[in-house]
């Protein structure tokens, strides 16, 4: 519907030389950006096939062919960190669809145009807080004050359940993660199916209306099904940035406690870490440029689904 | 069938004050008839207020912990824990933190690379956006693949720290926060779509009364897309308020240090210390705690001032972007 509009519009009229030129003056900032900070990163990964030294700078060190590569494949933390990334990933967009598609069918159902509001307001702040924040909520939460109770704990202890020093516990930390991004991503999430819910048509309630639906009959045999080009497109989209960890809200929460590395150690921290603390550039970089081709596969191939599901729902 | 009619009625009439105000968005919201009111409670329904009002405290309630806390005497966190209510009551933390120098210069550094990130991310953000959406030959096409082309391929961190630090020199710098994340390419994709549908008779009015390209743009263009610069302008600002993973690898110096690297500094290794066996009560009881949660307060509070103003805004750019893919 949008595409056949678009295409029904005039053309745009040709600009003067001397108008072009204004424009492309207009588009000088943006492209000297885009080449200085994202295509020159593009060429520093050649940092990943040298043996790089700073007095000597990127261009002046000596090659040193795959052996970044093989130094970090011999580290022997390849699959741990590649396998924590994945399973993450697919946790927490497994987890933050599911209840931003629920929190979406239910916040559809409250009548009360101002409480709507209101609660759909307050899901979605938590997508403004900032990771060092929520690491500070989480330790509200998990461990109180001087490292005892917490309130987690303190309803352990209502339930006489025995109390759990969480930050040394990396069996329960996926879980715990994946709660944080329910919390900060199920608003956000559940905006976006609300968009795709109001493009429904009236007519279909009606219709499951006079066949007798209930509203809850609704939610699952009419809306859901409507929902699913959206989480099929959201999906898509997650798988092709699975290889990418959320970096900052992670190291913000995790740190340096090596206790938890076994379980919530992903590829952008353990490049930052190795950063920080060896400063090895052509092994970080390598790593780095593992994490960008496999990153890369997937996106393309996300955004070539994409685009295929896109030609026959509209809705995104 | 009479609910038909009066249905389709209705949407014409929308349609007609959608087609002067030229919003598409608008069109589709408002061309639906109203949903009528279930004529009684299903179980459904007071399940869905149950469930979405529990997740509103889910919500709230680790910000509301912080608050109180914030508020409440240190040896009283330390002795029976956290509370929902703050007693017995304290500013303590307050005055420490507004008679130390530390949150003046962390608030300073935060509303310059604020301000000045947002305010070169929104003009650099339009203009490219709007030399895309011109569809000029031979140029806005590849333009749309240059900036593509990022969304699909980075760099990488260990470039990123390379170029900062080596080439361009920004260690320790503002700048070096503001610019790494200056441009978003999603962001510019938004823009793009709106400035697309701008009605082409304005523009065409412009040009016949002799305006050039950047008069167009400057004169006519920006006001026109006031709504549209105002989401973009919100998102900017959030990221630059809180970002803090750029801060953390380019500024060293502690009094450049904006407020999420300050906060980050409060409660760096308290996590590790908190958690060991031997953490004892009386190391609690420095007032550390009770300034945290002060400072979170403090940082967190131009969020939460301008949020309820700003929402509306951050819900339309969401679905803008999303429903233009």
């Amino acid at each position: 519907m949008q595409r056949s509009a678009a295409v029904a519009l005039p053309k745009r009229r040709k600009p003067t030389s001397r108008g072009t030129l204004g424009l492309l003056l207009l588009a000088l900032p943006g492209v000297v950006w885009f080449l200085i900070f994202a295509y020159g990163p593009m060429a520093g990964l050649v940092v990943a096939f040298k043996d790089f030294n700073i007095s000597q700078g990127i261009f002046g060190s000596a090659w040193n062919g795959l052996d970044n590569f093989k130094y970090f494949l011999a580290s022997g933390d390849a699959p741990r960190i590649v396998f924590n990334t994945v399973v993450l990933n697919t946790l927490f967009l497994g987890a933050s669809l599911l209840a931003g598609l629920l929190l979406a069918l239910m916040l559809n159902e409250i009548r009360g145009h101002f409480y709507r509001r209101f609660m759909q307001s307050t899901i979605f702040f938590p997508y403004f807080v900032s990771p060092i924040i929520i690491a500070i909520m989480l330790q509200v939460v998990l461990s109180g004050v001087g490292g005892r109770g917490g309130l987690l704990n303190n309803l352990l202890s209502v339930v006489d359940l025995p109390q759990v020093n969480w930050y040394t516990e990396p069996g329960a930390w996926p879980w715990i993660l994946t709660i944080v991004k329910v919390w900060q991503l199920g608003g956000y999430t559940s905006v976006i199916f609300l968009a795709a819910i109001t493009s429904i048509p009236e007519e279909v309630y009606e219709a499951a209306a006079i066949d007798g639906a209930s509203r809850a009959r609704m939610a699952l045999s009419v809306t859901t099904p409507l929902l699913l080009p959206t989480v099929g497109i959201l999906v898509v989209l997650g798988i092709g940035r699975i290889f990418f960890g959320d970096f900052a809200t992670i190291y913000a929460i995790v740190g340096d406690n090596g206790t938890l590395f076994p379980t919530t150690d992903v590829i952008d921290t353990y490049v930052f870490r190795s950063l920080r603390t060896i400063g090895d550039f052509g092994t970080t970089a390598a790593i780095g440029l593992f994490q960008s081709v496999v990153g890369f596969v997937f996106v393309t191939a996300a955004v070539l689904v994409q685009r295929r599901v896109d030609r026959e729902s509209s809705i995104l | 069938m009479s609910t038909t009619i009066t249905g389709r009625t209705q949407t014409i009439t929308d349609l007609d004050a959608a087609a002067v105000l030229d919003d598409t968005q608008s069109t589709r919201r408002s061309a639906r008839p109203k949903r009528r009111r279930p004529a009684r409670l299903e179980p459904f329904t007071l399940f869905s207020y149950v469930c979405v009002t529990l997740f509103g405290l889910f919500c709230l309630i680790p910000l509301w912990m912080i608050i109180a806390g914030s508020f409440t005497d240190e040896s009283s966190l330390a002795r029976t824990g956290y509370s929902l209510w703050p007693a017995p009551f304290s500013t303590a933390a307050y005055q420490m933190l507004f008679s130390g120098g530390a949150l003046v210069t962390s608030y300073g550094a935060s509303l310059f690379i604020t301000i000045v990130g947002t305010a070169l991310s929104l003009s650099c953000t339009a203009s490219l956006a709007w030399v895309i959406a011109r569809r000029l030959p031979r140029i806005s096409r590849p333009l749309t693949i240059f900036a593509y082309i990022p969304m699909l391929f980075t760099g990488g961190l260990v470039p990123l720290y390379l170029l900062v630090t080596q080439v361009l020199s920004l260690n320790n710098n503002w700048f070096a926060v503001i610019l790494p994340v200056m441009l978003a390419p999603f962001l510019i994709f938004v823009a793009v779509s709106f400035f697309r549908q701008l009605p082409e008779e304005i523009l065409d009015s412009a040009r016949i009364d002799g305006a050039g390209e950047l008069r167009i743009f400057f004169q006519i263009v920006i006001p026109l897309s006031k709504p549209i610069l105002a989401v973009l302008g919100l998102f900017y600002a959030v990221t630059y308020w809180n970002e803090w993973f750029m801060a953390l690898l380019f500024i060293s110096d502690p009094s450049l240090y904006p407020l999420q690297l300050t906060l980050q500094n409060l409660i760096a290794n308290v996590t590790n210390a908190a958690s060991l066996p031997g953490a004892t009560v009386s190391q609690a009881a420095a007032p550390i705690y009770q300034l945290r949660f002060a400072m979170t307060v403090l940082t967190i509070a131009p969020i939460l001032l301008a949020y309820p103003f700003a929402q509306r805004f951050f819900v339309k750019g969401l679905t803008l972007g999303a429903s233009k893919g």
